[in-house]
């Protein structure tokens, strides 16, 4: 079975097979193995990866993996097809400007039923004192503004909606 | 060191900051207090201080800020001396005052100096009326009706700044004169929100400038001495992030008059404490920016490369007392480099990340200094400044100072918050940084620099984590060997 993990805004797909003590690891049409993961204890361990053993700092928050390896520091998102297949019906409907970072909402510039061109400035938010600006991701009409003057919110929020009509 | 008049002093402040000035409190057998909101409990600041305070506040940043409520908790306290940090209230005269009404020494300038330096508009007159160079400007309040067309008189490119605040809030830069008009706006409304004026100036940026400031300190005498220079070129959106010392930039006798001019405005101003007096250089000359009453957060840089404790001696001279160094006294020895940590991510143009730190290891090595205040298990969210610890190395040149930080920034391990740890050792390492021709614009102009590559880890990246995740093991498991042998007989 494939697994697929997004790093970097790229996603990867890979697979185990089992080896003789270890595991055979398939990615991007090639095998490599062995691959092992020994003394693995406390977020410490070491990665034996064809010849080669490489030392591994980790931790592990839910599908969430931080590698620390070769001095970088890497986060990997483990995609769960079944919980992604769900997230994928309700873009595909919406599409949404979501938070590229967690903050507070200075101004909403839209309401619901405005017709805006890809770009058009949605709301002024602010993180860490600064300001950004939240841009429509395309053209479309306005389904909802999902924060207020005031509110805060997560990274990856919808911030405005739209609906499929556009103009 | 004369003996302080205090035993016990009132950090107004969070985060490594306080952590820093606990450590000199410890040093000179001098007890600390703390005043923190609950959000920062578990943090070191507070498990270090002999004595912490919960405030009450409607929001962390809200509590830091809450000048009546601080100062009755160092009343409870029974302290002799309050220490204000920087950010929060170390640079407001009226919180200055209270605290000397109160019967409590402020570790900080006289309010006069506050008020003073904080007006960048006043700071600015005063400078130029002692006789020091200043940037060409436009002041909007000297005739408010031609602001604008003086403003597009100075040439491009500019720089929109609030009177009032620091740290390059409100700030604005502007290439082509038909943004100028949005610009005044936005600094505007920054100003007014972050500091409750809108009052602005507009200065003409020089092409290529670098960020030199000179480390001062006076006592209550007159006297005042420098401390040398810092180079503070290496900026994203007005912010620092490498910080060194000496400047690469400057000649002996550079140096020599950029320390004098900044010695003069100190002793102008009857500055007591540790302050920075900020200049732009073009290369050929330096213009007066700005001055910070307050201790610097890159003041470790300097530290490293005098041995001169600058919270030991902020307190000796706000106790009164005469300083104890002469100019002669002080010798800058090697060279040292500061680098910020910060919970971003510079790859999306530096946005804030939030997360849980899940591991925290520091490595230990000679000539390393490492402030931090944040302990493992600990939340980062956006309630604070993104800056997480400070990493300063000092060597016996610039490019061993360099070298030696971007390993301390790849051995270091923080798990559980995206951070700019590998974007530093980028930085560190890159060709134009090592040859020192670094300027305000340099990160804007090398926009790669920001983006990491996995490159040949890879294999290694993806292994782990297959390794690590149990549904990726669980299907490989599930296979059966003799299934598998078959499998690879196929292939």
């Amino acid at each position: 079975m494939r697994h697929s993990f997004a790093l970097n805004a790229e996603s990867y797909e890979l697979w185990l097979s089992p080896g003789q003590r270890d595991y055979r690891l398939h990615f991007g049409g090639e095998v490599i193995a062995p691959v092992a993961l020994s003394h693995h204890f406390n977020g410490s361990g070491m990665l034996e990866i064809a010849s080669e053993t490489v030392s591994v700092r980790f931790a592990i928050d839910g599908d969430v993996l931080h590698l620390h390896i070769h001095g970088r520091t890497h986060i990997l998102r483990y995609r769960d097809q079944l919980r992604e297949f769900d997230l994928s019906e309700v873009l595909a409907s919406h599409d949404a400007a979501q938070a590229p970072m967690p903050g507070v909402v200075v101004a909403v510039r839209v309401s619901r039923g405005d017709a805006v061109s890809p770009g058009a400035t949605l709301m002024l938010v602010e993180s860490m004192k600064l300001e950004f600006v939240v841009r429509a991701p395309r053209g479309g009409v306005v389904d909802r503004v999902h924060f207020e003057v005031g509110e805060s919110f997560e990274q990856g929020a919808a911030l405005v909606t739209f609906s499929d009509e556009r103009r | 060191m004369q003996k302080l008049p205090f035993d016990t002093v009132l950090i107004a402040n969070r985060g490594e900051i306080a952590v820093r000035i606990i450590k000199t409190l410890r040093k000179l057998g001098l007890r600390s207090a703390i005043i923190y909101h609950e959000v920062d409990a578990a943090t070191l600041a507070v498990s270090m201080a002999d004595t912490a305070i919960a405030l009450e506040g409607s929001s962390p940043i809200a509590a830091y800020l809450d000048a009546e409520q601080i100062i009755a908790s160092a009343r409870r306290a029974n302290v002799g001396a309050l220490h204000p940090g920087y950010g929060f209230l170390s640079e407001s005269a009226e919180f200055a005052r209270a605290v000397a009404s109160a019967g409590i020494t402020f570790v900080g300038p006289t309010p006069e100096s506050i008020e003073l330096m904080g007006d960048k508009i006043r700071a600015r007159r005063f400078v130029q009326q002692a006789g020091f160079p200043v940037a060409p400007a436009a002041v909007e309040e000297d005739e408010p009706e031609t602001f604008v067309s003086r403003a597009r008189d100075l040439g491009l490119p500019l720089l929109v700044k609030p009177s009032a605040g620091g740290g390059g809030k409100g700030m604005q830069i502007v290439r082509d004169l038909g943004t100028l008009d949005d610009a005044i706006a936005q600094a505007r409304r920054e100003g007014l929100r972050y500091f409750g004026d809108g009052r602005l100036y507009v200065e003409r940026c020089a092409e290529k400038p670098r960020h030199i400031e000179v480390q001062v300190l006076g006592d209550s005498f007159g006297n005042v001495v420098h401390l040398f220079e810092r180079e503070c070129s290496v900026q994203r959106r007005f912010q620092k992030i490498i910080e060194e010392t000496p400047s690469p930039a400057l000649s002996a006798e550079l140096r020599k008059r950029v320390c004098e001019v900044a010695v003069g405005v100190a002793r102008n101003a009857n500055y007591r404490n540790a302050g920075t007096v900020e200049f732009i250089f073009d290369g050929h000359e330096f213009y007066f920016l700005e001055m910070n009453t307050r201790l610097q957060v890159e003041h470790p840089v300097t530290e490293m490369v005098t041995g001169i404790d600058l919270v030991a001696e902020q307190l000796h001279v706000a106790a009164g007392h005469e300083l104890a160094l002469s100019q002669s006294d002080i010798v800058s020895n090697g060279h040292a480099i500061e680098v910020r940590l910060y919970a971003e991510a510079p790859e999306r143009e530096y946005a804030p990340t939030t997360g849980k730190i899940l591991m925290l290891e520091y490595p230990e090595c000679e000539g390393v200094r490492i402030d931090s205040g944040i302990v493992q298990g600990q939340k980062i969210t956006t309630a604070f400044d993104p800056m997480l610890a400070k990493i300063v190395v000092h060597s016996a040149t610039r490019r061993e100072a360099a070298l030696k930080a971007a390993h301390v920034m790849r051995q270091l391990v923080l798990l559980g918050c995206e951070t700019n740890a590998d974007f530093l050792a980028r930085l560190l390492m890159d060709d134009t940084f090592l040859s020192g021709q670094i300027h305000t614009g340099y990160l804007d102009e090398n926009p790669h620099l920001a983006i990491g590559q996995c490159g040949s880890d890879l294999p290694a990246i993806l292994a782990a984590a297959a390794l690590l995740t149990k549904p990726v093991r669980d299907s490989a498991d599930a296979v059966p060997k003799l299934h598998a042998e078959l499998g690879k007989w196929r292939n």
